[in-house]
C-alpha cells in the first residue's frame, strides 16, 4: 500500500480533514496512534475538533429557485464516532479500533452539508447523493472531483460562543429546552455550555438534552421530501452525552460546539410530541409513575398483536396496542423491549430491497435513543418517547409500503438454506458468516444465524462476528451506529424474542445498500493494526 | 349449539358469496378494459398519491389478476408504456415482465388471501 510520507502532526490531521483528504487524513489519523504513540482518545477528540465549526448548516431546509422545498441531510460525522466509540468496547482488542478507523475515514467527507447539496463543496452527499460530476465535471472526465479535495476552504455557519452562567440551574435548564423548541441556537448553546461546566449538574443536563432530541421528530415521513429530521435530533443528542462521557466532559467543547447549535436548528417538529401529550394526558394521567419493569412483561400473545400493529396496522392501531399495555400494567421498559423484538420482523420477513433499509433503521436507532434515555433518568414525559419511537417505526413501514414492490429485488426465503446451515459445524459457522455477510448474501447469513441461534446459547462471538464484518463497509456512519443501537438494545432485551434481534442485525447488515463497493479504508486499518485473520 | 357460531357461520359465508360475485365482476371488467384504462388504473399506484400503504398494498393482487386475465400481449404493451417512463415507475414496469411474472406476489408485503381460481 502506497502511504504518504511526511511528519505526522495534528496540524496536518487538521488541515487533511479541512481539505477533503480523507485518504491522507486516515493516513495520518492511523499514523499518529500508531508511530507517534498519541492516546486513540486524544485522537477522536483532535478529530471532532477539526470538523466542528464545519458541520452547522443554516437551515435543513432549502427554498429552491422555484419556490419549491428541499431538505438539507444532518451531521453524520458525529453519528460515526459515537458508534465507533460504542463497538470499540463489544468488539475489543485490537478489532476494535475498525469502527473509529471507518469513523475517521468519512469525517472530511462529511462537512459543509449546505454547500455539498449546491455542488459547491465536495464530500460524500456531492458526489454520491447529488451525482454533481455530472452536472459540474472537472477537466478530467475519469476524475470526480467532488471526492475531494476541496477547492475552498469550508463555510463555518454558526460561530463558536461564549458560556452563558448566571441564575438556577432549574432556571437554566428551562430556557435551555425553550431556546432549542424556539430555534435561537445561540441562547441554547451557550447555557449548555456554562450548565455543562459543574459536574453536579451533567445527570440534568443529560436528561434535558436527550428529552429536547427525543421530542423533535415528524409524525410522519410519507411523501414529506425533507420536511422531517428522521430521528436525527435525538441521534444527536444520544452521540453528545456518550462521547462527552467518553471524552471526558471537560475535553468536550468541540463536541458541545458540534451537536448542540443543531438541536436549534429548524425545522423543529413538535406535532408527534403533541398528539401523544395529548393521548398521554387523557388516558394515562399518571404516567408519571408507570415503573420502568414489572413481574408481567408482554406474553406471546401481546407479543402477536404488537407486531402485527407495528408492521401492518396505522397509527390508531399502534397508539391503541401500546395504550392497552400500559393499562394493565405494562412497565416502559417490557413495552420498549417488546417494540424492539417486534419490529425486528419487518427486518427479517419483508424488507428486500436495499435502499428501503435506510428510514426504518433509523426508526430502530431513535428507539435505542429513548431506551437507552428511559434506562439511565427518570422524567416523566419518558413513557411519550415509548409511544414515539413505536410511531417512528410503523410510519416509516407505511412509507416504504406505499412504493410498488419491484419484483427483481426479491430474495430467496432464508428457509431454503437452513438444511445448508445445519449441516456445517457449529465451529466452523462463524467464518462462514463473516464471508456471507461480506458477500450481501442475505439469505445464506439469515439461515446461518437462524441454524446456530437454535444450536448453541452463545451469542457475544456471532455478534461480534456480525459486527466485525459490517465494518468493513466504508463512507456510512449508518452501519456503526446501527451495530451500537442493535447489541446494546440485545444486551439489555428481556424480551422473550430477544434473538430477533440478532436476526433482523444480520439481515440488515447483510442486505442495506452499501455506498462503496471496495474495502480500502479497511486496508489502511489492516496495515498499521495487523488485525491478522481475526 | 352456540348460537353465535352459527351466526358467525352464515356471515362467514355470506362474506365468501360477496367476495366471489366482486371477484367475478372485476375479471370481467378486466377482461374488457382497453389499454389506457388499463394503464390508468396501475397510474393509480403512483406513490406521490399516497398518504399511506392501503391503496399501494394492493397492487400485488392487482397485478396477479391481470396476468390471469389477460393475454401477454397486452402485458407486454403495457410493460413498455411504463417502461418509457423511466426509473420512477421501474418497480411497476418490472412486475409487468413475463420473466417476473412468478415474482409478481409476495404475501408478506401484500397481505391478501390468496387467489385462485376454482
Amino acid at each position: 500500500m502506497d502511504m504518504v510520507h511526511g511528519a505526522a502532526t495534528i496540524d496536518r490531521l487538521r488541515e487533511e480533514i479541512q481539505g477533503v483528504h480523507y485518504r491522507a487524513a486516515t493516513d495520518t489519523f492511523c499514523r499518529l496512534v500508531t508511530e507517534e504513540s498519541r492516546p486513540l482518545k486524544s485522537m477522536i477528540k483532535e478529530a471532532i475538533a477539526a470538523a466542528a465549526p464545519f458541520v452547522q448548516v443554516p437551515s435543513h431546509m432549502m427554498q429552491l429557485p422555484n419556490g419549491e422545498m428541499r431538505g438539507v441531510n444532518y451531521d453524520h460525522t458525529i453519528l460515526g464516532w459515537r458508534g465507533a466509540i460504542s463497538l470499540m468496547n463489544e468488539l475489543g482488542g485490537t478489532r476494535g479500533i475498525l469502527p473509529n478507523i471507518q469513523a475517521m475515514w468519512y469525517v472530511p467527507q462529511g462537512l459543509n452539508v449546505w454547500e455539498q447539496v449546491i455542488c459547491e463543496f465536495p464530500g460524500h452527499y456531492a458526489r454520491d447523493g447529488e451525482q454533481c460530476n455530472r452536472q459540474f465535471p472537472g477537466p478530467d472526465e475519469h476524475v470526480n472531483r467532488f471526492d475531494g479535495p476541496a477547492w475552498n476552504p469550508p463555510k463555518i455557519y454558526f460561530q463558536d460562543h461564549a458560556a452563558i452562567e448566571g441564575g438556577s440551574v432549574t432556571e437554566r435548564l428551562s430556557r435551555m429546552n425553550w431556546a432549542i423548541a424556539e430555534g435561537d441556537k445561540a441562547e441554547a448553546y451557550g447555557l449548555f455550555l456554562g450548565l455543562a461546566k459543574d459536574p453536579a449538574t451533567r445527570d440534568r443536563l443529560k436528561d434535558a438534552i436527550l428529552f429536547a432530541g427525543i421530542t423533535d421528530l415528524q409524525d410522519t415521513i410519507i411523501n414529506r421530501g425533507g420536511y422531517q429530521n428522521i430521528g436525527h435530533k435525538a441521534l444527536r443528542a444520544r452521540a453528545l452525552v456518550d462521547i462527552a462521557d467518553y471524552l471526558g466532559w471537560d475535553n468536550a467543547h468541540e463536541l458541545i460546539y458540534t451537536v448542540v447549535p443543531d438541536l436549534g436548528c429548524s425545522p423543529r417538529l413538535y406535532g408527534l410530541f403533541t398528539e401523544v401529550s395529548t393521548i398521554c394526558r387523557m388516558e394515562l394521567p399518571k404516567n408519571a409513575v408507570i415503573p420502568k419493569r414489572t413481574a408481567s412483561p408482554l406474553a406471546e400473545h401481546e407479543l402477536d398483536r404488537l407486531t402485527e400493529a407495528l408492521l401492518w396496522g396505522g397509527p390508531f392501531e399502534v397508539n391503541s396496542t401500546i395504550m392497552g399495555f400500559f393499562k394493565r400494567g405494562a412497565g416502559l421498559l417490557d413495552v420498549g423491549d417488546a417494540v424492539i423484538a417486534c419490529f425486528q420482523r419487518y427486518l427479517m420477513d419483508v424488507l428486500e430491497h436495499p435502499n428501503a433499509f435506510l428510514h426504518p433503521t433509523h426508526a430502530l436507532d431513535y428507539m435505542n435513543v429513548v431506551m437507552s434515555w428511559v434506562r439511565k433518568h427518570d422524567n416523566p414525559h419518558q413513557v411519550k418517547g415509548i409511544f414515539m419511537g413505536a410511531r417512528f417505526m410503523n410510519d416509516a413501514i407505511r412509507s416504504n409500503a406505499i412504493y410498488p414492490r419491484d419484483p427483481t429485488t426479491v430474495l430467496e426465503p432464508r428457509q431454503h438454506f437452513r438444511g445448508w446451515a445445519d449441516g456445517i459445524a457449529l465451529d466452523r459457522m462463524l467464518p462462514i458468516l463473516k464471508e456471507h455477510v461480506l458477500a450481501q448474501d442475505a439469505p445464506r447469513s439469515c439461515a446461518l444465524v437462524d441454524s446456530y441461534l437454535a444450536r448453541t446459547s452463545e451469542r457475544h462471538d456471532l455478534l461480534d462476528t456480525i459486527t466485525y464484518a459490517a465494518c468493513h463497509w466504508q463512507n456510512d456512519p449508518h452501519v456503526m451506529r446501527n451495530g451500537a443501537s442493535s447489541l446494546e438494545e440485545f444486551r439489555h432485551n428481556r424480551s422473550s424474542r430477544r434473538d430477533d434481534i440478532v436476526r433482523g442485525y444480520v439481515k440488515h447488515q447483510s442486505r442495506y445498500v452499501k455506498r462503496a463497493p471496495t474495502h480500502d479504508c479497511y486496508g489502511v486499518f489492516a496495515h498499521y493494526f495487523q488485525p491478522g485473520n481475526a | 349449539m352456540n348460537p353465535d357460531l352459527d351466526t358467525v357461520w352464515r356471515l362467514r359465508n355470506a362474506a365468501a358469496v360477496t367476495l366471489g360475485l366482486a371477484e367475478d365482476q372485476m375479471r370481467r371488467a378486466i377482461e374488457a378494459a382497453g389499454t389506457e384504462d388499463l394503464v390508468a388504473l396501475l397510474e393509480s399506484f403512483a406513490p406521490g398519491r399516497s398518504n399511506g400503504p392501503d391503496w399501494a398494498r394492493t397492487f400485488e393482487p392487482l397485478v396477479e389478476r391481470l396476468w390471469a386475465w389477460r393475454d401477454t400481449a397486452t402485458m407486454a404493451a403495457l410493460a413498455e408504456i411504463f417502461r418509457a417512463r423511466g426509473m420512477a415507475w421501474m418497480a411497476v414496469t418490472n412486475a409487468l415482465t413475463t420473466d417476473q411474472r412468478a415474482a409478481a406476489r409476495h404475501p408478506a408485503w401484500a397481505r391478501q388471501p390468496a387467489f385462485t381460481v376454482v
